[in-house]
């Protein structure tokens, strides 16, 4: 049985629109061409999910280089110095933001989770199905969202 | 006049805030709030003439927060800031007694047009 999955297309506007507003134009966030099943290649990552539940069920995952989750952060508070705690709000709005915005394309009524947020790139579950990714590249360092599902 | 901003992610607070200036609505009293029982308690005492509010929050959601006020009889002015943009939401939203829902990610431009009619135009 296939997945029920958001369109790529629509992941990649969601992701654009989400980035944007917060980095502006400057510095575009480029699509990259990454096979399937390449583990996230950076050597330090923050990563944040968030689930939704109820008419459709997934999990929406960022995963960033730590220099990109750096830069996000001070440019949404405004100030040069971060603390990791404010990384951890600022990646875990990010896919919030991102998450919300998928869960309004797929059928509900849906629940979604607050964000959880890690030092670390994220782990899946063998019974989970990644259905959409989005690899990419910030001011040269790698960005990448996912989706999965539970497997049918 | 006083506006209190429900979010517990103290970024987006920061950037409802600079949103709230970029949009000619600076210069404001901001009171912050955490999450929906906190927005709840400063309401009381702090009386702001608007709430811009997160959905959701631990605690206690927005959108509980909102039923809550109007079940006790509280008119505050009262307008989600979310990620959550669907029909649906707004659906409920209003149905509850919401002026507004602005989605995330937004623009100043969004900000104003929602709040214009509660703060008024300026500059």
């Amino acid at each position: 049985m296939s997945q029920l999955a958001p369109e790529i297309t629509d992941v990649h506007a969601i992701v654009d629109e989400v980035w944007r507003s917060f980095l502006g134009e400057a510095e575009p966030l480029l699509a990259r061409p990454v096979p399937a099943g390449t583990p996230f290649d950076s050597a330090a990552v923050w990563s944040a999910s968030v689930s939704v539940t109820g008419g459709w069920q997934g999990t929406v995952t960022v995963e960033v280089d730590e220099r990109v989750a750096a830069e996000l952060t001070r440019q949404m508070l405004g100030v040069p110095d971060t603390a990791d705690e404010d990384v951890a709000d600022a990646v875990g709005e990010l896919v919030n933001m991102v998450g919300g915005n998928v869960k309004s394309l797929m059928p509900g009524p849906s629940t979604l989770s607050l964000p959880s947020v890690a030092a670390g790139r994220a782990a899946f579950a063998s019974e989970s199905v990644e259905v959409a990714r989005l690899d990419a590249l910030w001011a040269g360092q790698p960005v990448r969202v996912t989706v999965h599902t539970a497997a049918q | 006049m006083k506006i209190l901003i429900a979010d517990d992610s103290r970024v987006m607070r920061q950037i409802v805030i600079r949103t709230l200036r970029q949009a000619g609505h600076g210069g404001h009293d901001i009171v912050e709030a955490e999450n929906g029982r906190q927005a709840l308690e400063l309401i009381q005492t702090e009386s702001p003439d608007l709430v811009l509010s997160d959905w959701n929050m631990p605690e206690m959601t927005g959108i509980d927060c909102l039923d809550t006020l109007r079940a006790a009889g509280s008119q505050v002015p009262f307008g989600f800031v979310t990620s959550e943009g669907s029909e649906e939401m707004r659906a409920r939203a209003t149905a509850s007694g919401a002026m507004f829902l602005i989605a995330k990610p937004f623009t100043p431009e969004a900000f104003d047009e929602a709040l214009r009619p509660v703060l008024g135009s300026v500059g």
